[in-house]
């Protein structure tokens, strides 16, 4: 079989690298060992914001780590931010680069940057977050196995492709990019969203066959799993190359939807409308999982109906479609999931 | 050139304008399009969660109805795009999954072998019509008009994945709305996301992810956002009344599908077009652009 869908497509979907010159070649290109690093840094303290900036001489293979050590020991001894192992390891030097989540110990510099603090977590001092939200999201969590069954011995009976997303999950270190990038942890308290850092921590064992799903029931109850919104954000800043949406987040609402199915009416509805018409009609997706709370946003209704993006006759009566019987014979009725 | 056309259930319904749109567009682009008739849902991003089973079936049998037809599959719909991706690789690295969707398409005669190119109409601009083709066509080019693109998700994320760039450097909606003679401006959230995917069940989420992208657009100085997705169209036009009043802010910025722009530029009128479907008028986008006779145009 042929995989005509990887890359090198012809280019349009490759559009932007070269011509922006992205790429590490490129960027490390552009500077010669002495040339002048302009870095713009965020400081903080006490509440009070400024913006920084530093002159950083050039050496060659620099990285951003590096610069803000040549910053701390030569011009503002004072500058807040972490770091341990410097080998993306630890997790723990993560900033914004150009409004980008990095780590600054594997991040290639630029001629000009503005380095700020995460986001969505708040600012101890300059670079330094205070990641308790995080832990305590997770400790609520209860990230940890309880067995169903007793403990066989060792080596357990456990195979790659049992444990093929948990896998994926324990690959994170803990840098908080994602939960920094995360749009819908930007919004705050407007949901329940645990956000994906919190979700890699829980699924590297709610994705453990070995836990008992009363457990794993218990702690996808908190996590607000569906208000995901699948954007991707979080798997683009990934240092790990964790694909957190696909690997983590969706195999973690396969099982809210199979241990607390309250959580995915949303989903099973938009399932049971396809199964039964072929396609998605949104007035009837909008109906089954609002109800009678959909006629409060009666001024909307009004005018996708005024400029007849919505017909209410198909909506209640439904139209038949070539599509109709081929989805109801593949996807058959909810009970046959 | 001929491709299987897959619109998708939202230009079938709250995004009709669309649809008409693509084929007005592709008629002028000389794309001959057979339109999937018995193509279902790609499940949009709830199937794939609950059902992965139900997901790769719907996706591979919409590639094998392609494939049977011995065409490339053209879509417009970010989502849908998304999906059909993901199921082909699916279908290609598991044997055993290929096999089992393989024996259910069987009922109805039909077989995948892994054969379908799948590309959105942004990408069939620039890999089958090419740029310079795209220029040759463009008889109202629309100088004056300044368009802010926004991407939405799918289109350009997953990273790494189907060759897709990191989407800050994404530029190929810029460029095109350069090659139709528009502005394109830079502004906040041109790769941020709408937040369609919650939309039916909390919208709350998307309409406070969407006011500043569209704020931002408006500040910058965009007459219109163009976007080539309509889930994120149903959010920024269909919504846009919600995410001003929660803005507390006037927005009334036009949101156009993409092959409206480019439509336009190839010299439809906006009835033709179905500009006039829009909740947000944007029937008069066209009037920013400066006539050929140099004159700006009475609305303007």
């Amino acid at each position: 079989m042929l995989d005509t869908q990887i890359s090198p497509r012809d280019g349009a979907s490759r559009l932007g690298q070269t011509e922006r010159d992205d790429t590490l070649l490129a960027r490390n290109s552009r500077m010669a060992s002495g040339a002048t690093i302009i870095m713009r840094v965020r400081r903080q303290e006490n509440g009070s914001i400024r913006y920084d900036t530093f002159d950083v001489p050039y050496r060659k293979w620099m990285r951003v780590l590096d610069a803000l050590n040549w910053i701390a020991e030569n011009a503002a001894t004072d500058l807040a931010y972490r770091w341990i192992c410097g080998s993306k390891m630890c997790g723990t030097c993560a900033v914004r680069m150009n409004g980008r989540e990095i780590l600054a110990c594997w991040e290639a510099v630029e001629p000009e940057m503005t380095i700020e603090p995460l986001r969505n977590l708040p600012v101890i001092r300059d670079l330094v977050v205070d990641r308790a939200p995080f832990e305590n999201k997770v400790a609520r969590l209860e990230p940890w196995i309880e067995r169903s069954n007793a403990y066989v011995g060792f080596p357990e009976p456990l195979s790659h492709k049992q444990m093929k997303d948990a896998s994926k999950a324990l690959d994170c270190i803990g840098c908080m990019c994602c939960y920094s990038a995360c749009p819908v942890i930007g919004l705050g308290d407007l949901t329940d969203f645990a956000g994906p850092a919190p979700l890699v921590q829980l699924g590297q064992t709610a994705l453990d066959p070995r836990n008992s799903s009363a457990k794993v029931a218990r702690s996808l109850a908190l996590t607000g799993i569906f208000n995901c919104v699948s954007c991707y954000k979080c798997e683009e800043v990934c240092p790990a190359a964790i694909p957190i949406v696909s690997r983590v987040i969706e195999p973690l609402k396969a099982k809210a939807a199979q241990l607390v199915p309250e959580m995915a009416g949303h989903a099973r509805a938009l399932r049971r409308i396809v199964a039964a018409r072929g396609r998605v009609d949104p007035g009837a997706l909008v109906l089954s999982v609002q109800g009678l709370r959909a006629l409060t946003r009666l001024p909307r209704i009004v005018r996708l109906f005024l400029r007849g993006k919505i017909n209410p006759l198909r909506t209640l009566f439904g139209t038949k479609t070539a599509a109709a019987e081929p989805a109801r014979r593949l996807l058959g009725r909810e009970a046959s999931q | 050139m001929k491709f299987a056309y897959y619109p998708g259930c939202s230009a079938r319904s709250t995004c009709a304008e669309l649809n008409v749109a693509t084929h007005r567009v592709a008629e002028r682009l000389g794309l001959d399009l057979l339109q999937l008739e018995s193509a279902t849902c790609t499940g949009a991003r709830e199937l794939r969660a609950i059902d992965p089973a139900g997901f790769y079936t719907l996706n591979v049998r919409i590639l094998a109805l392609a494939e049977r037809e011995k065409l490339p599959l053209m879509t417009i719909c970010n989502t849908c795009t998304l999906n059909l991706l993901d199921a082909h690789a699916a279908f290609v690295s598991d044997e055993k999954l290929a096999q089992a969707v393989n024996e259910k398409l069987a009922e109805e005669n039909l077989k995948y072998s892994g054969r379908t190119r799948i590309s959105h109409f942004l990408w069939v601009l620039y890999e089958n019509i090419g740029e310079a083709r795209l220029r040759e066509l463009v008889t109202n080019p629309l100088t004056g008009l300044t368009v802010a693109a926004f991407y939405g998700c799918h289109i350009t994320r997953p990273p790494l994945r189907y060759g897709f760039v990191d989407s800050r450097n994404n530029v190929a909606l810029e460029r095109l709305a350069e090659i139709l003679g528009c502005r394109p401006i830079d502004y906040n959230g041109r790769t941020e996301c709408c937040g369609f995917h919650t939309a039916a069940h909390d919208e709350k989420v998307a309409i406070k992810l969407t006011g500043q992208h569209i704020l931002s657009a408006k500040t910058g100085g965009a007459h219109a956002m163009v976007t080539p997705c309509p889930l994120c169209h149903t959010v920024l036009d269909g919504f846009q009344h919600e995410i001003a009043k929660d803005l507390g802010q006037e927005l009334d910025v036009p949101i156009l599908h993409l092959p409206q722009l480019v439509g336009l530029a190839l010299g439809l009128s906006p009835e033709e077009l179905n500009l006039d479907r829009h909740v947000i008028a944007a029937a008069t986008v066209a009037a920013h652009a400066v006539r050929k006779d140099g004159a700006m145009n009475a609305a303007e």
